[in-house]
């Protein structure tokens, strides 16, 4: 901990009028001249390039200006059209990162500011700055040069699961977890990435069930608990992410493409069988199974179908319980990480030496559009190059159920 | 991250006092400013913990700025706006000012601006920047619940001492004690002094060890009895300051000429141009305004609503229930007041002088009077001997020092 010893730095002198307040020109050459002892200017880094679209704003790489000419990424915290000021999604963000220390959770050093001049009206920007990561996986994915081995998978894997059991012990849901949210260096540490949706897990008071919003998760990922209109749910959306991912490192591209939250709903019951209450005790009392029109008679095909793809049987049987339409039922990434997947021969084995073959960056942001998903049914209403709908970001508190 | 524990010579020479307004006045504008945030809060139905996040970040953020540089009641405003933000509580922020203004007078609201929503906003960025982004902060109210929870004991007693800490944690925020120390040694110190008035003596305790002193030794370490009586006293200061006059309003009365730097002058001595009498027979300020008039009554008001605050703290497990009709939130408002002498636990000899370094007085063990009939949270003015009022009162049970 570092001391402060004296409050702040002396403040420049402020020119007293007669009046007692400070005029608006005094306040604002205050403003621009106070050094925030504890705010560093965003100008000690040097964008280099865009390298995504984060939930709240840009992303770009920069580079330390000082000595040390390390590399960071900077997410801009976008706040030109809020209403509320500071967007309570960066500052979840912001409060969440400073909680969770940990290998395979994306580092946060610290905020960076603007200067405010008259030039932006005196409102500083803001950038949360990063470590940088050399990759996403969704980038990874797509560039068909990179190919990982059956011990390579088990290693993201498992450090994907170490990343989920660390925010979950520490009652924080990530709540969109895709292939590009999950950040790997290129010495091949796997860091899970973009908390802008994430939350704290709150203790429902007694009896009375939280309510949260279901508006989250990219809809390729989203489980079909949410896609029912749950509000009281849990990790197991979480891990419902992971095995889509998990599944999308034999696949190469998202599993089920859904256009639209009915679709997707399709695709799921298509891959894992009708939601029914015998599956799934309790699922007749959420919200939309009466509302909505559910596909009946499916019968359960995950490793079926996901055989082709991974020859593993254990891989296949880990699959099979991550994709488990009863959230209670689901693996939680405790016992994910006991499976016999990560135990048995090849065991995980390091990324570093596999990724050493590739200098370039690889991000989703700046990849080719991959392929539509293998796993599409053939029936299901052919489109162009799907595009996942996002979790909602937008437009005010009445929107947003927390 | 950075601390934010400071001694009590950086809390003399903070910004505003390098900038010209004596520590006197710059202590009743964190009093009011945190005592705005309460009552904003409470008209607002937050709850206890948003508005002390908020009352929190107030304090932090006049550790680097000036009260001439930023008015108390906006930057209060943006305090509890962000606090209701980072605490999941959000409020928007048209309708914080619209509450702000119901309860200011039309001259402090000026001090928001033409256009209150952008100035808020503006600001906002001014305090995130001085906070650090250090958003979550900690209270003492989770403390005591966990350390009553510990206790044996008379079930109702320790209620009812529960409750008073509970009311002192309140209170405490309209002073610098979070920028002192730790929640965690407000809490043992509150509920301490709880203890005391509430003749709640704790013999016991689940997992008493030989090598505890006192209960407070399983919670916190290196917590003398000078300390816990200081911190008591920075609370209890604020009952007893409430007779003196209302003084400027913020930003400091400027006179012609900057007052002197580093020299205290004594706050009489300068009465504030605006101290009339009609300034100086308005409510005073540190008094737990939602808690009525002094009522004798006991049935719980409706406006009781801070302190504490509306959402009720989880009773401890192993918690008498509420008794029927009495919430367990809902504060008796008819708690004993401090007992005359008891305070002075410290006080069986003459109190050292007020306006020097403080020096803990020699512990003794309080003398047994009976609580006067009169609820702690309206302590009558001068129930204590005024801290720092001027002129000092002549003290009739003790010679003059």
């Amino acid at each position: 901990m570092q001391g402060v010893s004296a409050p702040g730095g002396q403040p420049p002198q402020v020119i007293s009028t007669s009046s007692t307040i400070l005029n608006m020109r005094e306040k604002e050459k205050y403003v621009e001249d106070f050094d925030f002892p504890f705010c560093d200017e965003s100008s000690k880094y040097e964008k280099v390039a865009k390298i995504g679209q984060g939930t709240f704003g840009e992303v770009f790489k920069a580079r330390a200006r000082n000595s040390s000419k390390k590399f960071v990424a900077m997410k801009k915290v976008l706040m030109d059209n809020e209403k509320e000021g500071f967007p309570i999604t960066a500052l979840r963000e912001i409060r969440i990162l400073q909680r969770l220390k940990h290998e395979n959770v994306v580092n946060l050093i610290e905020i960076c500011r603007t200067k405010a001049t008259l030039h932006n009206k005196y409102r500083s920007t803001f950038y949360l700055v990063f470590d940088f990561c050399e990759h996403d996986l969704a980038g990874l994915l797509s560039n068909v040069n990179v190919k990982f081995s059956l011990g390579e998978i088990k290693k993201v894997m498992q450090q994907l699961l170490n990343g989920l059991y660390y925010i979950h012990s520490n009652k924080i849901l990530h709540r969109d977890m895709k292939a590009a949210n999950v950040l790997i260096t290129k010495n091949g540490i796997l860091k899970l990435a973009d908390f802008g949706l994430a939350r704290a897990i709150s203790v429902a008071k007694s009896g009375q069930a939280n309510k949260y919003t279901n508006r989250v998760v990219t809809l390729w990922y989203r489980p079909p608990e949410l896609l029912l209109g749950d509000r009281n749910y849990g990790p197991p959306v979480d891990m419902w992410g992971a095995g889509c991912i998990m599944a999308e490192m034999w696949t190469r591209s998202p599993i089920m493409q859904g256009p639209t939250e009915q679709q997707q709903l399709i695709l799921i019951s298509q891959l894992c069988g009708s939601c029914t209450p015998d599956v799934w005790p309790g699922v007749e009392s959420l919200d939309l199974y009466n509302k909505m029109e559910l596909p009946k008679g499916q019968k359960r095909k995950v490793k079926e179908r996901l055989k082709h793809y991974v020859k593993d049987p254990y891989g296949c049987d880990l699959l099979d319980k991550l994709l488990q339409l009863d959230p209670a039922k689901r693996y939680d990434a405790d016992t994910a990480l006991n499976h016999d997947f990560f135990w048995t021969d090849p065991m995980p084995c390091d990324l570093a030496s596999m990724l050493a073959q590739h200098t370039q960056s690889m991000f989703e942001y700046l990849a080719p559009p991959r392929r539509p998903g293998h796993l599409r049914h053939h029936h299901h209403v052919a489109g162009a190059q799907p595009k996942p709908a996002q979790p909602v970001q937008d437009s005010g508190y009445q929107d947003r159920v927390f | 991250m950075p601390y934010w524990y400071y001694d009590k010579k950086d809390l003399q020479n903070t910004p505003s006092f390098r900038d010209g307004i004596n520590n006197e006045t710059e202590n009743r504008y964190r009093k009011e400013g945190a005592r705005f945030i309460i009552d904003t809060g409470s008209k607002m139905d937050l709850g206890y913990n948003t508005v002390a996040t908020g009352v929190v970040y107030f304090h932090r953020f006049y550790m680097f700025h000036s009260f001439r540089t930023f008015p108390r009641y906006i930057t209060a405003c943006c305090c509890l706006f962000l606090a209701g933000k980072v605490e999941e509580t959000p409020k928007k922020c048209k309708d914080i000012i619209k509450v702000a203004k119901s309860l200011l007078t039309e001259e402090k609201f000026g001090s928001f601006g033409e256009d209150p929503k952008e100035e808020v906003m503006t600001l906002e960025r001014i305090l995130l920047q001085t906070i650090k982004f250090d958003l979550q902060v900690e209270h003492p109210y989770g403390y005591l619940l966990k350390y009553a929870k510990c206790l044996k004991g008379d079930k109702a007693k320790l209620q009812k001492m529960v409750q008073m800490a509970w009311t002192f944690v309140n209170d405490s925020l309209c002073t610098t004690l979070c920028l002192q120390w730790e929640p965690e040694v407000i809490a043992v110190a509150l509920m301490f002094l709880a203890g005391k008035l509430s003749k709640f003596e704790v013999v016991d305790w689940n997992g008493r060890t030989p090598k505890h002193n006192a209960w407070w030794d399983m919670f916190v370490e290196d917590v003398t009895m000078e300390l816990l009586e200081d911190i008591c006293h920075q609370v209890l200061d604020l009952y007893s300051l409430q007779a003196q006059p209302a003084g400027a309003e913020s930003p400091p009365g400027a006179p012609a000429s900057k007052p002197p730097k580093n020299e205290k002058k004594p706050p009489s001595g300068t009465p504030p141009a605006s101290a009339s009498p009609i300034a100086a027979a308005k409510p005073p300020v540190v008094t737990p305004i939602k808690n009525g008039e002094p009522k004798l009554e006991p049935k719980p008001s409706p406006r009781y609503a801070f302190p504490p605050f509306p959402a009720p703290p989880p009773p401890p497990a192993g918690f008498a229930a509420p008794p029927p009709g009495e919430p367990w939130h809902v504060p008796p408002p008819r708690l004993p007041p401090p007992p005359r002498m008891s305070l002075p636990l410290v006080y069986a000899e003459p109190p050292p002088a007020r306006f020097g370094a403080r020096v803990p007085p020699p512990r003794v063990p309080p003398p047994p009077v009976p609580p006067p009939p009169l609820p702690v949270s309206v302590p009558p003015p001068n129930y204590f001997p005024p801290a720092r009022g001027p002129p000092p009162p002549l003290r009739p049970y003790y010679p003059p020092p």
